[in-house]
């Protein structure tokens, strides 16, 4: 089932993945999927799709958890470790390199410019994010009107944040949502 | 600008390696689904520890969203280099991935065996619907001290809106605004 080539196969394959997963890890989980339950059938669709969720709803860095769970599938404990390394790893070393970059052009006039211009347009996508997650969240109007209040809230006041999710969640679980 | 980066020098030296640990391992633990961590990762580096700056913490999220991989890992490297370079961006990763990674594997085994459950489903949702709203108010903090620049709240309204009525990729979104708006922003300058 496991014979040696498929856990190199599948970290090599996710290292690659991980280089190229601009705009986060999400946008290559088709490819994951593709390579992991169509060519080489090592988890079923509907594991897979059970990962997702899973991975979802746990606190913590949900994608390398979620590589974890399939490398899991594939080889074991040392299956998980390496998927989750090959998951942080190369964008990591990708993050130093740039940020460093970045950090020595400190107050050079173009930086300011390329600020300036950069930041509305990012955090236009962290917003939508948001939306988006709330629409995939979505019960109906009830859970809208959280999501309003907790921004809310949020911007109004300096609330610690566990408050709201503890709010949120006792809501969940009585069934008003 | 020199007190300021002496204060600086001064600053990274006070940050010790396990509050940067601690701290994303906080980050990890509270931010659940999806960009959660985001909104610890400016609540307690910014408002809470002092770290960095807004601006600079704004400048952090606008790179990573540029590269490849999980964002918020791209954070804490971010983060730990500026603090305590790359021993810093080493413990800050290390923080952030090491507990929370451990517990989320065993419970995560734990659970593939079992079916779902429809009450930890509904916490869930409200948890969820929450953590988008929370996620909403990050962003727009961030925007808040560019919302004098029109041209910054329309890159930003159309940005938004390319990915969540558009339903366009992020990377495409990113690469056709961003030129514009850098060179709006360096036309405006240049006035």
């Amino acid at each position: 089932m496991s014979s040696p080539p498929a856990p190199f196969a599948l970290t090599a394959h996710l290292a690659l993945l991980s280089s190229i997963s601009f705009g986060g890890f999400p946008t290559v989980l088709p490819d994951v999927r593709d390579f992991v339950v169509a060519t080489h059938g090592w988890v079923t669709d509907q594991e897979f799709t059970n990962f997702f969720a899973l991975a979802q709803s746990i606190p913590g860095p949900n994608m390398i958890l979620m590589m974890s769970f399939v490398g899991w599938q594939v080889w074991g404990f040392p299956g998980a470790l390496a998927s989750a390394f090959a998951t942080f790893g190369p964008p990591c070393a990708m993050y130093f390199a740039s940020y460093r970059l970045w950090d020595r052009f400190r107050d050079a006039p173009w930086q300011r410019i390329v600020r300036l211009g950069l930041v509305p347009v990012t955090m236009g996508p962290v917003i939508a994010s948001g939306m988006v997650m709330a629409r995939a969240a979505d019960a109906g109007w009830q859970a809208a009107a959280i999501t309003v209040a907790a921004a809310a809230i949020t911007l109004a006041t300096r609330l610690n944040p566990m408050w709201l999710l503890l709010a949120g969640g006792t809501l969940g679980g009585l069934g008003l949502l | 600008m020199t007190t300021q980066a002496a204060q600086e020098r001064n600053l990274e030296h006070s940050v010790p390696l396990a509050a940067l640990a601690i701290a994303f391992l906080k980050v990890a633990l509270y931010g659940i689904g999806g960009g959660g961590g985001l909104v610890w990762a400016r609540r307690i580096a910014v408002d809470q520890r002092r770290w960095i700056s807004e601006q600079d913490f704004a400048d952090i999220v606008s790179l990573c969203q540029f590269m490849p991989g999980p964002n918020i890992v791209g954070i804490a490297v971010c983060v730990g280099t500026k603090l305590r370079g790359s021993i810093g961006a080493i413990a800050a990763v290390a923080g952030f991935l090491l507990i929370p990674w451990t517990i989320g594997f065993t419970l995560g085994v734990l659970y593939l065996q079992h079916a779902h459950h429809p009450a930890l489903q509904n916490i869930l949702g409200g948890v969820s619907a929450t953590a988008a709203g929370l996620l909403i108010a990050t962003g727009v903090r961030m925007l808040l001290p560019h919302r004098g620049r029109p041209a910054a709240v329309l890159f930003a309204a159309l940005a938004f809106g390319l990915m969540a009525f558009g339903k366009l990729p992020l990377l495409f979104v990113l690469l056709g605004l961003a030129p514009l708006s850098i060179a709006v922003a360096g036309i405006a300058r240049a006035r």
